[in-house]
């Protein structure tokens, strides 16, 4: 192949690259996103119990989204950001919120761990992508432990108040 | 219920028609089963939104996914989708071939439309369409007599359509 093709060729892949990454900031900062907002639907007790998770939720995404565009700006790109979102004020119970934050971060480490093939052989990215794969893992577990807990609690039914024997 | 309101209530929006007419266009070299990554590419939006809005499209009954996170049409879906893609078809016909308006802006804005007009509506437009194209000299004559008519506003700026208040002079500065 001429060498012009060729570099040509190697250019179109490297856009495809940067394309792939742009996705995946895109989901790492939407992601934060709905979280901010999320927490805001919780109520009362259930905001309480949550919103250490959900804080800590935010801080992990705006990371990745940071560390991701950082791997676009290091192939010299500027990372270009399309989200398209609108998210209803009304109230949401834990259970729903979680199922949501389970199904995000499931859908951030399936993009994570679709991309792995397209990066092999590169070094920096390859170990980039395997990390990011096993901090998403790590996260999706994290909430799905979250989600046994609080299910946990709610199975111990409530000790019922006894009754006081009329005299 | 006000039309506004109706508007609003309507239970397949705009977000939730395309999701499923993407569901069925991805779907279809694969026996109907989507990914989520290639929906998500289809419309442009991240896998995390597909795969909220899924879950309002599983409740009511539009899809059904498997252990492998595929996503398929039901029953009750693919009518949906079918009903979608006839709308779009009809109004598309309407807007080109009676109202001459340029293939691109008509798909645009079939678009936009397919999913909000009702089936009488579009029952009615598709008879419509077929006495327009039935061959009968009435029609034949009707059809050219609108394409040649050149439309002028009176100085007045009313006529028996605007009553009162120029519709086209509005129309420019609608967004």
């Amino acid at each position: 192949m001429p060498p012009d093709k060729k570099r040509a060729g190697a250019s179109a892949a490297r856009d495809e690259i940067v394309e792939d990454l742009n996705r995946l900031m895109a989901e790492e900062a939407e992601a934060c996103l709905r979280y901010f907002q999320m927490r805001f639907r919780l109520r009362g007790k259930e905001y309480q119990a949550a919103a250490p998770l959900f804080e800590e939720a935010i801080r992990e995404t705006l990371e990745h989204a940071t560390a991701v565009a950082g791997q676009i700006k290091a192939l010299g790109h500027i990372p270009s950001l399309r989200i398209n979102l609108s998210l209803g004020g009304t109230p949401i119970r834990l259970e729903t919120a979680l199922a949501e934050a389970l199904e995000v971060e499931q859908q951030a480490l399936d993009a994570y761990k679709d991309f792995l093939p397209r990066v092999a052989g590169d070094p920096v990215l390859e170990d980039f992508i395997r990390r990011q794969v096993e901090v998403e893992t790590e996260h999706v577990e994290e909430i799905r432990t979250f989600v046994q807990a609080h299910a946990a609690v709610k199975l111990v039914p409530k000790p019922k108040a006894r009754r006081r024997s009329s005299r | 219920m006000d039309t506004w309101k109706e508007f609003e209530a309507n239970e397949l929006t705009h977000s939730a028609a395309h999701h499923l007419l993407a569901i069925y266009e991805v779907g279809e070299a694969y026996g109907g089963w989507a990914r989520v990554s290639d929906i998500a590419r289809r419309l442009n939006i991240t896998r995390g939104s597909v795969s909220i809005n899924l879950r309002t499209l599983k409740k009511r009954g539009w899809v059904q996914t498997d252990e492998h996170r595929l996503v398929k049409l039901s029953p009750k879906g693919l009518r949906v989708v079918h009903s979608v893609m006839a709308k779009r078809v009809i109004v598309k016909t309407f807007l080109r071939d009676v109202l001459g308006i340029a293939e691109a802006q008509a798909e645009i804005d079939s678009c936009k439309i397919e999913h909000l007009i009702s089936h009488s509506t579009g029952q009615r437009l598709v008879h419509f369409l077929q006495f327009l194209t039935s061959g009968a000299p009435v029609s034949r004559q009707f059809l050219r007599q609108f394409r040649a008519f050149q439309a002028s506003c009176p100085a007045s700026r009313t006529c028996g359509v605007c009553k009162g208040q120029c519709l086209i002079d509005e129309l420019k500065y609608a967004t």
